[in-house]
């Protein structure tokens, strides 16, 4: 409208914007509401003849502001939209041709958005809307209301083919006819494929007027994949410069999955290729190659069993001449395999060539002009074909020969001559090839003639495996199912001295189709479903126009040999046939290129699809009509005097918003919290390792640290407890979380730690952590007798703490059975009591003697009086530090063993204790 | 056109916030009773002030025999001067006198209410008696302000609030003295009127006119619709600035009409505007009432 891409809904409202014109003058002589004031001495004011007689008039603003609040409301209810399509001229009915080939399905979506937006545009319009495609060009074309408009566009898809839109044309004919004002709009989508020009030519010469609207980026298809020797090779095919030049090829295994990656760049050029360096194992997986990103049918290119490339061994009864390559069979085979197949070649002289062929493992074993003598070479070909291999055999000299039963038939000794200056007959052609044949749909060039062959025993089942025959109805080749296997002969030689065949276009399809044959058992069972042409193969999975296999559609056919090209709409772009073996139907056709089409006379917007969705502007003028409102309101309380209930209102809203935006402001990370962590902490919580409470007293501390130092050498000796350096800790300040066991010497003359020492400590043992507190007074102490100093000194450090109930160590505790066996835990002296935390009773049911008991968990808390660091220490030369008491090697060796209890105790907790169990689990395992 | 609630509030509870009103009105009267000293001298009147010697010359019958008898000389007993026999003080009650701008920190009745009680009890203690025109007899009593209180709230439980922005047409005694507070917004003939019945008699006065600050400042513009607190008128003006000069050269007209009025009366005036201070106001009364000149305001008889 007016050059603008605006549009409204409903027009016929923007008449009520005269009405401002009459809302002008009420809102002229309406002034706003008087401010009211109460004043005594009215009285006074009465009669007084203002120096003024204007009347009292809407102050300006006001009343442009509530013009423009009335505009407003009007605009709305005309429903605008801004960047609509509805500047689409014409008032007749409007046709809508929506291009539905795959080549218009990467931009489906903006083509029928596009599309909805006219056809909503025309209908607002009060224009009758239909809706065309060319795939569906046999329908009549019925107008549609605006709810017929949204389903159809809804129900459509494209379609994974070209549709020949020469189809389409009666139907839009006849449609014209009747409605003969019709604009038609053609959505193309820019390819030449179904035949573009001719009918736009011909829309051009029946159509009052067309517009061709189409997108700006042309499309891009795969024309081929080839498997050749070293690589898969994806041929891709773009309609115009335009189109994406570079990009991502994907190959896909049946499951979907990717095999390979590769780029593409098509430079300036409309045709690139992109190749996928793949083992051939891996390429021979491969069944789809899809443009990445590309969602079409025509990105997709199918890949069936045709094109695996198969291994083919080759070996020949000829002597090789390497001087005169032409003379060789192995030459013309070897040129006629190489496009599809990879081929072996036997070298080593020294091997039996069939046999070493067969240890590579072909699919397919060429044997030209060779006999088989019965041996190993028999078994192996046996084998070979029991396993599922293809025997591929060329007649010749040594077979006509020769005598041996891998022929699909009985053959005569010697040869047919044809044509020879003692025969009448001339060189036969080949017949053409019979349906049921696998190479049915090979044409029969007439240049191929045979003079010489070997000829096939007359015998029942020989028209049923003659695949080629001459003209005069003898076999050409034959062939028969042997085990899993096949036996293929050709009854002519490999090389030019029996026929030309070898150097016909033929003899490539005729191997192509026979290397296709292996890997693809189950041919001759499918016998029955041999029709008019050829094998018959029923859809199995097909693309949709978004290049996505699934199942066929009800109208797709099946297809038969003869079939070749490309999809169409009876034979969508698919696999066909059996999941063993099927046949692929491409969009494109082989090598087929994307023309850009060319529209003759119509007038082409190009890129026009690419705008965007237009902008229903009722959402931005309802809220502005909303604001101008609140704003009215807020000045007319103003007018009527209002002023302290604005200010306040004033210091309400911005209370409000300030309060929103605080809350609006997210919190800032608090990283930078919490406190870094020392190296020391990062050392000890990488590694386990042993810990002292530094007491202060220099020799106590230095005891320890020697002492744990020394156990944690023999522990690293004899247990798999490889534990770091001991370590020094000072409870108030250092972190305790890290260590399974302190050890903690007594020193009574010292001061009472601080009180955060104390909470640490506790937290230590709550968390799982074991306190041993060595109160080293296990010579003064009496049993019965007042405390030591140390003891006092414990007992009022553990006020505070929350201490489990202790008993004496008992002689079945795990502790004395975590490593060694142990009667008592040892120290310098051997007479202390060591107290631990009290183990629940025994279980007064459980009669079997236990030899350990242990609590649920390992005891926080260990109280030890004999001085067990002082027995561990040994200076650096590996001697004892201080003497024993009573003495003697044999307490020193108790010593350190307790001590190694002590730490696997903490360690191991009461898995020592359920050890000792095991032996009954296990009986009652396996009662 | 009814009241807007506040002046409504207000005027109902005029008796309520009259507790208060008494004690400022006190407060108000002892500010100005240390500036000012009762009239201790002799004069006609009825309390005894002091004997003197009989003067030759003088009519014999003054003389005080009683106590010319115990001396050997004649004495005359002199009574107190006493200047007024009564005052008679009145104020206006009307919903006129309830409204208080935002600009006034206290509405006109309060105002008038506060001077007519503080002037009564500089009155009391000065030694004159002071009635509520219409209200009450004349009191001497100590407790003028607690009774005169006390009639008001009795008067606007029995008769409702006072609607009259006049004082009644009763004349005064001879020699009585008349304080008059209101705004005195009526028409000029009715004050005139109402001011020379209650002077009939010779009494004589003073007329205090309150008035809020907004009455003078009219700072009223645009279109504005005045509303009279008795809500009997109301008034449209499209551009209320307009009105703005004629309204203070009438407003100024009036008062020269109302002073031009007491001046006839022999009667004082006075402005007093709300936001003014009421000790001045009543320092000036009582000035008035203790220094009298002739036909500027309260003299003696």
């Amino acid at each position: 409208m007016f050059g603008l891409p605006l549009a409204f809904a409903a027009p016929a409202v923007l008449a009520a914007l005269i009405g401002l014109v009459g809302l002008y003058f009420l809102l002229r002589v309406t002034p706003p509401a008087p401010r009211r004031a109460i004043f005594p001495p009215l009285r006074l004011l009465i009669g007084l003849d203002p120096n003024e007689t204007t009347p009292a008039r809407t102050p300006w603003p006001i009343l442009a502001l509530r013009l423009a609040i009335g505009a407003l409301i009007i605009l709305a209810m005309a429903e605008p939209l801004w960047n609509s399509l509805a500047a689409l001229s014409g008032s007749g009915p409007l046709l809508i041709l929506v291009d539905d080939g795959f080549a218009a399905a990467p931009t489906w979506d903006k083509r029928i958005d596009f599309a909805r937006e006219r056809a909503a545009a025309a209908a607002r319009a009060g224009r009758i809307v239909a809706i065309a495609t060319p795939s569906q060009g046999g329908q009549e074309i019925a107008p549609l209301d605006r709810s017929g408009v949204e389903g159809r566009l809804r129900a459509l898809a494209p379609v994974p083919y070209a549709p020949d839109r020469a189809a389409a044309a009666p139907a839009i004919e006849r449609f014209l006819a009747r409605e003969p004002k019709t604009d038609v709009l053609w959505i193309a989508d820019g390819v030449e494929l179904g035949g573009a020009g001719a009918f736009s030519a011909r829309l051009a010469s029946i159509a009052h007027s067309v517009e061709v609207v189409t997108d700006s980026s042309g499309a891009l298809a795969l024309a081929g994949a080839d498997n050749e020797a070293g690589a898969l090779t994806a041929r891709l095919t773009r309609s115009d410069a335009h189109a994406p030049g570079t990009g991502a090829v994907r190959a896909l295994d049946a499951q979907g999955r990717e095999i390979g990656r590769t780029t593409f760049d098509f430079g300036a050029k409309l045709a690139a290729q992109a190749r996928f360096d793949l083992p051939v194992e891996l390429r021979n997986e491969v069944t789809r190659v899809v443009i990445d990103g590309e969602r079409s049918a025509g990105a997709t290119w199918l890949i069936d069993e045709r094109s695996r490339r198969r291994r083919v061994a080759i070996a020949s009864g000829a002597s090789a001449d390497v001087a005169q390559p032409l003379l060789a069979p192995s030459y013309y085979l070897k040129r006629a395999l190489q496009p599809f197949a990879d081929i072996s070649e036997w070298h080593d002289s020294s091997t039996d060539p069939i046999v070493s062929l067969i240890e590579q493992k072909p699919s397919v074993l060429v044997l030209a002009d060779m006999s088989v003598a019965p041996g190993p070479e028999l078994d192996a070909i046996t084998e070979f074909l029991d396993s599922g291999g293809v025997l591929l055999r060329f007649a010749g000299t040594h077979l006509a020969a020769g005598d041996d039963t891998l022929t699909p038939t009985a053959l005569r000794r010697g040869g047919r001559l044809l044509g020879g200056a003692l025969s009448w007959e001339t060189p036969k052609h080949i017949a053409p090839f019979e349906a049921g044949s696998p190479f049915f749909g090979l044409a029969a060039p007439d240049e191929v003639t045979v003079r010489r062959q070997v000829l096939a025993e007359p015998e029942t089942g020989l028209a049923e495996k003659t695949w080629a025959r001459l003209a005069d109805g003898t076999p050409l080749v034959t062939a028969e199912r042997r085990g899993k296997g096949l036996i293929v002969l050709f009854h002519v030689t490999a090389d030019t001295t029996w026929s030309n065949l070898p150097l016909s276009g033929l003899f490539v399809d005729m191997l192509k189709r026979i290397v296709a044959e292996a890997d693809a058992p189950g041919e001759g069972a499918a016998k029955a479903k041999v029709g008019e042409h050829g094998v018959v193969r029923p859809p199995l999975r097909t693309l949709n126009g978004f290049g996505v296999l699934g199942p066929p559609p009800a109208q797709a056919e099946p297809i038969g040999d003869d079939f070749s090209g490309a999809g169409d709409a009876l034979h969508p772009p698919g696999f066909y046939g059996t999941p063993d073996s099927s046949r692929a139907v491409n969009a494109l056709a082989l090598g087929a290129t994307l023309a850009r089409a060319n529209y003759g006379p119509l007038a082409v917007h190009e890129g026009a699809l690419a705008i965007a969705p237009p902008i229903d502007l009722r959402r931005w003028l309802l809220p502005a009509a909303l604001i101008g409102l609140m704003i009215d309101a807020l000045v007319s309380i103003w007018l009527m005097g209002g002023a302290p209930f604005r200010r306040k209102g004033a210091l309400a809203a911005f209370a409000i918003v300030g309060a929103l935006g605080l809350a609006a402001i997210p919190h800032q990370a608090r990283a930078g919290d919490s406190a870094p962590v020392s190296d020391r902490d990062m050392d000890a919580a990488l590694s386990t390792r042993l810990a002292y409470v530094v007491t202060g007293d220099a020799s106590v501390d230095e005891t320890s640290k020697l002492g744990l130092e020394a156990l944690t050498r023999v522990l690293a000796a004899r247990t798999s407890a490889e534990l770091a350096e001991p370590v020094g800790l000072n409870p108030a300040r250092d972190e305790l979380a890290f260590y399974p066991l302190i050890y903690w010497p007594i020193v009574a003359g010292l001061p009472q730690p601080k009180p955060e020492a104390r909470t640490r400590i506790a937290a230590f043992m709550k968390n799982g952590g074991t306190m041993i507190f060595d109160t080293r007074d296990a010579l003064v102490a009496r049993p019965g007798g007042p405390p030591t100093a140390e003891a006092l000194w414990l007992r009022t450090f553990l006020k505070g703490v929350d201490v489990p109930e202790l008993e004496p160590v008992p002689r079945d505790h795990v502790l004395t059975k975590t490593f060694y066996l142990l009667d008592r835990i040892v120290g310098r002296t051997a007479i202390g009591q060591t107290w631990i935390e009290a183990l629940p009773p025994p279980d007064p049911n459980d009669h079997v003697r236990r030899p350990a008991r242990a609590g649920d968990s390992v005891s926080p808390i260990i109280i030890a009086s004999d001085d067990l660091a002082g027995a561990w220490a040994e200076d650096a030369g590996g001697r004892p530090l201080y003497p024993l008491i009573p003495g003697g090697a044999r307490q020193r060796e108790l010593a350190m063993r307790s001590g190694i209890n002590l730490v696997m105790y903490t360690l191991t907790g009461n898995y020592k204790a359920d050890q000792v169990h095991a032996k009954d689990i296990l009986e009652r395992l396996t009662r | 056109m009814t009241l807007p609630p506040s002046i409504r509030r207000d005027a109902s509870t005029l008796s309520a916030r009259l507790p208060s009103l008494v004690i400022a009105a006190r407060r108000v009267a002892q500010t100005v009773r240390h500036g000012v000293h009762g009239r201790r001298r002799a004069g006609s009147g009825e309390t005894f002030w002091q004997f003197r010697p009989f003067i030759s010359g003088e009519p014999s019958s003054r003389v005080d025999w009683r106590r010319s008898a115990r001396e050997e000389r004649a004495f005359v007993r002199e009574r107190e001067w006493e200047a007024a026999h009564t005052v008679w003080i009145w104020f206006d009650r009307s919903p006129s006198m309830q409204f208080a701008s935002s600009l006034a920190p206290v509405s006109k009745v309060d105002r008038a209410a506060l001077l007519a009680l503080a002037f009564a009890d500089l009155c009391v203690r000065g030694g004159e008696r002071a009635g509520l025109l219409g209200l009450t007899r004349p009191l001497a009593a100590q407790g003028v302000v607690e009774r005169f209180a006390e009639a008001i709230a009795t008067d606007e439980r029995l008769r409702g609030p006072s609607q009259d922005p006049l004082p009644p047409a009763a004349p005064a005694a001879p020699r009585s003295m008349v304080l008059l507070i209101g705004d005195f917004l009526s028409e000029p003939e009715r004050i005139a009127s109402a001011v020379r019945a209650i002077s009939a008699q010779g009494a004589i006065g003073e007329l205090v006119m309150v008035a809020d600050p907004i009455e003078e400042a009219y700072p009223f513009e645009g279109n504005t619709e005045f509303l009279h607190p008795a809500g009997s008128l109301s008034l449209l003006t499209p551009r209320a600035q307009s009105l703005r000069d004629a309204y203070l050269a009438r407003l100024a007209a009036h008062r020269e009409a109302i002073r031009e009025i007491c001046a006839r009366s022999g009667w004082g005036m006075t402005i007093h505007r709300t936001d003014g201070s009421p000790a001045e106001v009543l320092l000036a009364l009582r000035m008035r009432l203790s220094a009298p000149e002739p036909g500027t305001g309260l003299r003696s008889a």
